[in-house]
């Protein structure tokens, strides 16, 4: 049932060129993270998702000091080694200080355009208001720069229902994990998450329908094994992932970036896309990047850790991420607070082995779920 | 660094700010980022005191690695700013040469230094239950537009009502029209007096500037800070006309980019003097200076004169803007070369800054060298390494013609 979304992240360059030949439509990476990737749809663009790679960092050590998290440099080492040449164009957010010098270093090393759109930080409506219309502008107009064709209000509706539809699909994926924990395979799970960031959106959305149908019937495996919610940016590297499969763990729910905190997003608002713009920016899940006191990371996480009957929460801390880090200490002392327990691995995406990462995961499943090794 | 007899009324200055914020019982007080928009603060009669500021005197006094480890211990990541861990520090151990931080009734932050403020920030308003108040002022991308005045502007009323919620009072206009007339002034003679450094030999170095920009920091828009700098102007100017230059004998002009290594001033000194190297101009001293381009502000403009120079910040530009302003001071201060400092603790100075080099001596034929250190953790600092990066940078210069 997985097969499709392993072949699909077996070989992504050869699974972008086969799709880009296909539809005939540029293809636009796009950092971390939240741009609405229907914008780029409806401009006749292929969006692809880049939340780093597990490659050795090479030629990006000229240009990227080592205090930079592993996703900037694994992204800019695959332009610079010639690994990104399917890409046309790339699109940023001010997702963070890393990412928003990284915009610009690409304006100096590259003659590919480098669009992108910051995020207002103002808490009101009207404040976000005032800077998103000049930014949906300046944004659209750079998409259809680079596609040669105008996003019409049809074609942004019909993106917006496609991608809709898509994280809807995603989210019944989610709720059969929270629901019947261990029916599927942690690494499978990432593995059809994974997928979805380099497929389009047509494709994903068929391959996720048909593996959601063959999911209805399959039950969860007899007896209760450790519970965990995981916690961070990106859940990246795969092989990581596939060590609570290996360990006897079920990971039941997340807090991540390039999962639920993005799966979690609605559908696009087209009547006004600067509202929607807005809304798809700050609603859903807050991330530790994005500054909305209303929609509180405590609150919701142990709000989460709850609804999934979790043992525990372990923090998927891929290094230098600041907004990731500072907020840590605080979550960690209200966890403790509520008695719920967690734990800490830190990784790199260039990391050779993901080996130093299991005896911690297993200490801490044998702690919260009285697992037997 | 230079003897100059402004300096003790400095540290007379800066020691009645932190008295009169540890024991000021009539007036709230506010946690302010370095680049916040002060000005509405002090209209409103509230005292701001500033993290990053008493981070520094920390570091510069030897005191932040114990207070980054009190930090650290409470889980905070090394990974993370080391003025944040040395605030983080303080307000867990009560220490630092002031014995720690007052507590803030709320806090005032400011996008225009760093995204990541806005995190340090946070953890604040979290442990003290207190509102926080971003003022957003965007990356400046492809410079600065009128849509982003507005936005800045509008958050200024908005940042009125907040401070009319916290202070129970109404927003005083005529009081901040008067403390803004005060910071421009202030930030005026800030401005001249780095201008000075254009004299040859240099009156004043960067690393002098990095020790009297305290009251540009922390007082901006206090009577007390125009006459402090006027004072240091007369000084520092009465140096520039009898050609009194701070370093012996100068052979070499550089620029400084980015935070001073704090916990390294005396040694700076007394390396740069044995080589005969003046640091003549620095964009993190120069980062205060903007409101000075606005001479005659009226009540009408005041507000978008202030939007601009705090979004017209250094490290809010885009790198094309950056290598433009860096080519410029190199020029017109007659520098032989540049220092980029790569700080682990500041990002957005410090992330692509390997390219900015590249650009920056092949646009200037100037040379210029990386070293990588941190503002103030010390930790991450190799004496040796650095020097002998220094040195070998020193010899690739043309002595000042």
């Amino acid at each position: 049932m997985f097969t499709p979304f392993y072949a699909a992240i077996a070989d992504i360059s050869a699974t972008i060129r086969r799709h880009r030949d296909r539809l005939g439509r540029p293809v636009i990476g796009v950092l971390p993270a939240y741009f609405p990737l229907e914008l780029i749809h409806a401009a006749g663009g292929y969006p692809v998702q880049l939340w780093g790679a597990g490659v050795a960092i090479d030629h990006a050590e000229a240009y990227l000091q080592p205090y930079c998290c592993s996703v900037a440099r694994s992204v800019l080492e695959l332009e610079m080694r010639g690994s990104a040449e399917l890409i046309r164009a790339y699109v940023f957010t001010s997702l963070c200080d890393t990412l928003i010098n990284l915009r610009e270093l690409y304006r100096r090393l590259f003659d590919k355009p480098i669009l992108g759109l910051s995020f207002p930080v103002t808490q009101t409506a009207e404040g976000r208001r005032a800077f998103l219309v000049d930014a949906a502008e300046e944004i659209i107009k750079g998409l259809e720069a680079v596609t040669g064709r105008r996003v019409s209000p049809d074609a942004l509706r019909e993106s917006a229902g496609q991608f809709g539809q898509l994280r809807s699909l995603q989210r019944e994926l989610y709720r059969l994990r929270r629901e019947r924990p261990g029916a599927v395979k942690n690494a499978d799970f990432h593995a059809v998450l994974k997928a979805g960031f380099f497929l389009p959106v047509e494709e994903y959305g068929r391959l996720l329908e048909s593996l959601l149908a063959g999911l209805e019937s399959l039950e969860a495996p007899a007896g209760r094994r450790p519970r965990v919610v995981l916690s961070g940016m990106v859940f990246d590297p795969l092989e990581a992932q596939r060590l609570f499969d290996e360990i006897g763990a079920d990971v039941v729910d997340d807090d991540f970036a390039s999962g639920w905190r993005t799966v979690s997003k609605a559908t696009l608002q087209v009547d006004d896309p600067v509202e929607g713009i807005a809304e798809h920016v700050f609603g859903g899940a807050p991330c530790c990047c994005i500054h909305h006191p209303k929609n509180d990371r405590h609150d919701y996480l142990v709000n989460k850790i709850r609804d999934a009957g979790a043992d525990g929460v372990v923090f998927w801390y891929v290094k230098f991420c600041e907004p990731d880090a500072f907020d840590r200490p605080q979550l960690l002392a209200r966890l403790k607070q509520e008695g719920i327990p967690a734990t800490v691995v830190e990784m790199d995406l260039s990391m050779k082995s993901v080996e130093s990462l299991r005896t911690r995961i297993q200490a801490f499943c044998e702690m919260i779920g009285g697992l037997e090794i | 660094m230079t003897q100059l007899g402004a300096f003790k009324k400095m540290k007379e200055l800066m020691t009645l700010y932190y008295i009169e914020a540890k024991t000021a019982a009539d007036k709230p007080i506010a946690w302010l980022t370095s680049g916040a928009p002060v000005e509405f603060v002090y209209a409103m009669g509230a005292i701001p005191v500033y993290p990053e500021n008493y981070a520094a005197m920390c570091a510069a006094g030897h005191q932040s690695v114990a207070l980054m480890e009190a930090a650290e211990a409470a889980g905070f990541s090394q990974d993370i700013c080391a003025y944040a861990r040395t605030d983080f520090g303080q307000d867990l151990v009560r220490g630092g040469p002031a014995g720690g931080l007052p507590a803030p009734q709320f806090l005032v932050c400011s996008t225009n230094i760093c995204k990541t403020v806005i995190k340090w920030y946070e953890v604040v308003a979290r442990k003290y239950q207190v509102p926080l108040f971003v003022v957003d002022t965007p990356f400046l991308h492809d410079g600065l537009t009128p849509g982003l005045v507005d936005y800045v502007v509008a958050q200024f009323r908005q940042l009125e009502r907040f401070l009319e919620s916290m202070l129970q009072k109404p927003f005083d206009r005529d009081r901040l029209i008067e403390v803004i007339r005060l910071s421009r002034q202030a930030t005026g003679l800030w401005r001249k007096i780095l201008d000075l450094g254009r004299t040859v030999p240099v009156p004043f170095t960067s690393l002098d500037a990095f020790i009297h920009i305290a009251p540009i920091v922390t007082l901006r828009g206090t009577q007390a800070c125009v006459d402090y700098y006027q004072l240091l102007y007369d000084e520092v100017s009465g140096r520039a006309e009898r050609r009194i230059g701070s370093v012996p004998d100068e052979r070499y002009r550089i620029l400084w980019d980015n935070l001073p290594i704090w916990f390294k001033m005396r040694r700076f000194e007394k390396f740069f003097d044995e080589r005969r190297c003046a640091l003549a101009a620095a964009t993190y001293a120069n980062s205060w200076g903007g409101l000075a381009d606005f001479a005659g502000i009226q009540t009408r403009d005041a507000m978008e004169a202030l939007a601009v120079s705090y979004l017209n910040i250094y490290i809010n530009y885009g790198f094309e803007q950056r290598i433009r302003y860096l080519a410029r001071l190199i020029d017109e201060f007659s520098l032989t070369g540049f220092i980029m400092h790569s700080n682990r603790s500041c990002k957005p100075y410090s992330v692509g800054m390997y390219r900015l080099k590249e650009e920056l001596a092949r646009l200037t034929g100037k040379p210029g060298v990386v070293i990588e250190a941190d503002q103030n953790d010390p930790r991450v600092f190799a004496d040796a390494q650095v020097e002998a990066r220094l040195d070998a940078f020193i010899e690739s210069m043309a002595p000042v013609a």
